[in-house]
């Protein structure tokens, strides 16, 4: 029998066959005798580079059989015959890849892969801080000095055992958004901040955290304040955008929508919320509800289109425990930076509110600017987070 | 004349070759469906395993690529002898001028150098698996396919740019160099290959030599194509399976087939990359993939104001799965998609960014979506790109009036061009109207063109008429990209919320 020509069809077709004589019966199989596998000429590698670098004619030709004589094949020889166990090392491999490739390309194709655009608006919304919801009181007091002003006004509104229980993590908010002195104006008094971290771990609070997403460069602003010095003194965290996390969060609303959060806000168990009153270039006045622009990180900037209806939404998804209005000091002009003592006034109060459009109305009230030239308050109101008539519910304090 | 394998193997490379360009030159045909003019492209193994190891998708149609790499398995590397289109050219480059017999006995030879191909396959993955995907630099098809959208199509439609040529001068070098080795990219170079020579090395058929006729004359060593030593210890991770040693063999000693019991039995002799090395390049490879996506630029799509096409993924998904073959800039109709070459950084080579004074983006348009075969490009409905009636879905940037260049604005010179091209409804260029006087003292009264964002799509209409020359007067910049929340300058309005 002559060595057959073969080409990929017929031999697939006599590999077929074979696999079919080899797995259909266990009778022996009937091909003809082979003669035991001949010891093999080795070719030496061709794997040496000096080799290989010039190869000679003699180099060539030596890879062949050594001392070759032509041959020619044995016709009683098959030379398709194949055993069971050569069947499965050579099909074994290519089976195997490509059992492996399919179930690949099944599992990953059509993906919408990893990198996925963030879906809008899918986060969660965050918690609601608020002792009761229908709890609307503003309590202001004055002259004393802002410890002894926060002391009378949360006193009042049922001290700070009232609002913080053991155990519980608090954010405290202050404004701490620029590189000023606290005589200039533009962040909340420290003394005050520093007080207010000390009352809440005197209530039992497990960790206190003061927090801003500062404009000019966060460690300056935390210092110059003097509420890093401060808060550190009395055994409060500092956190600012350079050194927590955020987690997104969908603050809803027609402009908001979802934001990255400054993670221990997130966290808390209560968030109290420090602003100061200031003169704002845009807003006319900020106080509180604007004072949420430094709890997120993001393109801030682009929230200034729609000033009013973006701090009002932001009421609306901050709903903090309690409002502490600073008025130690209030910037009457050149807000929100400040910077000119000239602009700066003294009034010594302090209002403590769990209604944080109270709170601002009353802020606003102190630079002598009616709610009705502050649309913010009154979407705010419309949103209902509480009520622009500051008076209605203000709560009389002890001297 | 008897028909041998190597005929069917020259008809197979011909097919494919005219299929490849046809399938070019159909991609800006919107009567063929945009799938069918990338299948070259999604039949590219490298694809589907670069794209599955970057965005951990096998997108589209690409999974075929998988097929191939199945078949490879069993057959061999069939893919570069009988259809890679590159092969062909440099097939038939060896063939017109390449060495003569007397040489080919040397160059036909198996080098260790040809184990590079090997390193570079392990580099390009290593970075697509930390998030680079940039087995298109290489990759044959993209390659080929890239020179001829860049560099060829360009030409007529008058929108030559750097990177076109750049990847087309990687063809002539590729062919020059296959002039002196045959298939010397082939053989070096090419991470398909050397994909395909991994998955070969399973492959049940192969060449196979008879033991008891062969006398090592050494004459299928002449035509060989892939330098894989079908005389010596086989090497089936090098082999094309051009089937040319079959032939040639006097003594009838060569098959290509699955094992026969009396074939010789020679080891397969191991790859050329060593242990060593092959860890020293993985660990640089992790070094270096981080560098790159940092100096290399183009992962913060705000942070370059290169306009992509419409539909394109986030930057960084965008980026993952972009094989540079420049389907996208061969399939537009107005020239205005070009191959990046600096504005995107090295991380953005060759990747396509709009050049408004090429062309401009046809608001109903959706063919580079069409073709896209990595779904880099998603597939749009063309009202999405649309402003009608309302703010279109997506938008690729929005453009800016330069008041010291625009006539009405900085020379008292009446012209409306770009408000009269603006193909949004509304329109998203409107007039404010001033009475002014020219030069003589008369008064007239000037259209000076305003831009209104929110009904802007980028499109670029206004860009490329606009009549003055160089640097337009009205230009459009990345920021309002519906693909980037982050590069925005507007703020958000939700629809539907309460306010």
């Amino acid at each position: 029998m002559p060595p057959r020509r073969v080409d990929a069809v017929s031999e697939a077709a006599g590999i077929l066959e074979c696999f079919a004589a080899a797995t259909a019966t266990n009778e022996p199989r009937t091909a003809p005798a082979r003669s035991p596998p001949l010891p093999l000429p080795r070719a030496p590698p061709p794997n040496s580079w000096s080799q290989l670098a010039r190869p000679t004619a003699a180099s060539v030709c030596s890879i062949g059989r050594e001392g070759a004589v032509k041959t020619t094949p044995d016709p009683t020889k098959d030379y398709t015959a194949i055993s069971r166990r050569t069947l499965i090392r050579t099909w074994g491999p290519a089976a195997i890849a490509g059992l492996a490739l399919g179930g690949t390309g099944f599992a990953l194709h059509g993906r919408q892969g990893r990198h996925q655009p963030p879906l809008p608006d899918s986060a969660l919304p965050l918690t609601d801080w608020r002792m009761d919801a229908n709890d609307r009181r503003l309590a202001i007091a004055g002259d004393g000095g802002p410890v002894e002003n926060l002391r009378r006004a949360l006193g009042a509104m049922g001290g700070i055992e009232a609002f913080v229980k053991p155990g519980e993590k608090v954010a405290i908010k202050p404004n701490c958004a620029w590189d000023r002195r606290p005589q200039q104006a533009a962040n909340t008094n420290p003394e005050l901040v520093a007080e207010l971290v000390r009352l809440c771990l005197a209530a039992g609070a497990s960790k206190v955290t003061v927090l801003d997403n500062s404009c000019h460069d966060p460690g300056r602003a935390f210092d110059r304040s003097g509420i890093a010095a401060a808060v550190k003194e009395v055994g409060g965290v500092c956190a600012h955008q350079n050194n927590v996390s955020t987690e997104v969060r969908n603050l809803g609303g027609t402009v908001l929508g979802s934001w990255e959060v400054l993670r221990p806000i997130v966290e808390a168990d209560r968030v109290i919320n420090v602003p100061i009153v200031k003169h704002h270039s845009l807003s006319r006045v900020t106080v509180g509800m604007k004072n949420w622009m430094g709890a997120i990180v993001g393109s801030r900037p682009n929230l200034h289109q729609r000033l009013a209806q973006a701090c009002a939404e932001l009421g609306d998804a901050f709903r903090p425990t309690l409002t502490v209005i600073d008025a130690t000091r209030i910037l009457t002009g050149g807000g929100p930076t400040g910077g000119s003592l000239a602009q700066v006034k003294n009034t010594d109060l302090l209002a403590v509110a769990t209604d944080p459009v109270a709170a601002d109305a009353w802020g606003a009230s102190l630079l002598g600017v009616e709610p009705q030239d502050m649309p913010l308050l009154a979407i705010a109101e419309r949103l209902g987070v509480g009520a622009v008539a500051w008076r209605s519910v203000e709560i009389g304090v002890e001297p | 004349m008897k028909i041998r394998p190597r005929h069917w193997r020259i008809v197979s490379q011909s097919v494919f070759l005219i299929i490849f360009l046809g399938l070019f030159f159909s991609l800006s045909v919107s009567r063929v469906p945009g799938a069918l003019a990338s299948a070259m492209l999604a039949l590219d193994p490298l694809t589907a395993v670069s794209t599955a190891l970057a965005d951990w998708t096998i997108p589209r149609w690409s999974w075929v690529g998988l097929i191939v790499l199945i078949l490879t398995a069993v057959l061999g590397r069939v893919f570069c002898g009988w259809v890679c289109p590159l092969g062909t050219l440099q097939h038939l480059m060896s063939w017109i001028a390449g060495p003569n017999k007397r040489k080919r006995a040397k160059i036909n030879r198996y080098r260790p150098y040809f184990a590079l191909k090997y390193i570079v396959l392990l580099v390009l993955l290593g970075l697509a698996a930390l998030g680079s995907n940039h087995t298109g630099w290489l990759d044959p098809i993209p390659l080929l396919h890239r020179a001829f959208a860049a560099g060829v199509r360009p030409l007529w439609m008058g929108t030559a740019v750097p990177a076109g040529w750049i990847a087309f001068a990687l063809l002539v070098a590729i062919l020059l160099l296959s002039a002196w080795m045959p298939r010397f990219f082939c053989r070096v170079l090419c991470p398909l290959g050397a994909l395909l020579g991994l998955f070969a090395r399973l492959a049940p058929f192969r060449i196979r030599r008879l033991e008891d006729s062969c006398t090592g004359c050494t004459l299928c060593v002449l035509p060989c194509q892939g330098a894989d030593e079908p005389l010596g210890d086989h090497r089936v991770s090098e082999c094309h399976v051009c089937l040319n040693c079959l032939e040639v063999c006097s003594e009838k000693s060569l098959f290509y087939r699955t094992a026969g019991e009396a074939d010789v039995v020679s080891p397969m002799p191991d790859l050329d990359v060593g242990r060593r090395r092959f860890l020293l390049t993985a660990a640089a490879t992790a070094v270096v993939a981080p560098v790159l996506q940092v100096a290399g630029g183009g992962f913060k799509g705000s942070s370059h104001d290169a306009i992509r096409p419409p539909g394109a993924l986030d930057e960084e998904a965008f980026l993952s799965r972009c094989i540079t073959c420049g389907a996208c800039s061969a399939s537009c109709p107005t020239g205005v998609i070009a191959s990046d070459f600096g504005k995107t950084g090295l991380g953005g080579l060759f990747t396509p960014v709009l050049n408004m004074r090429h062309g401009w983006c046809e608001p109903s348009c959706i063919r580079c979506g069409e073709v896209c075969p990595t779904s880099a490009l998603t597939l749009l409905e063309p009202e999405a790109k649309q402003t009608i009636g309302k703010p279109a879905e997506v938008t690729i940037g929005t453009a800016f009036m330069d008041r010291g260049r625009c006539l009405p604005w900085a020379m008292n010179t009446p012209c409306i061009v770009c408000e009269e091209m603006c193909p949004t409804s509304p329109k998203a260029i409107e007039f404010e109207s001033v009475q002014s006087e020219d030069r003589e003292g008369k008064t007239i009264t000037l259209q000076r063109p305003v831009i209104i964002p929110e009904f802007c799509t980028g499109c670029g209409l206004c860009e490329n008429r606009c009549p003055v020359g160089g640097q337009a007067a009205i230009r459009v910049s990345s920021v309002g990209e519906s693909r980037d929340p982050k590069n925005q300058m507007l703020q958000r309005v939700i629809v539907g919320a309460e306010t």
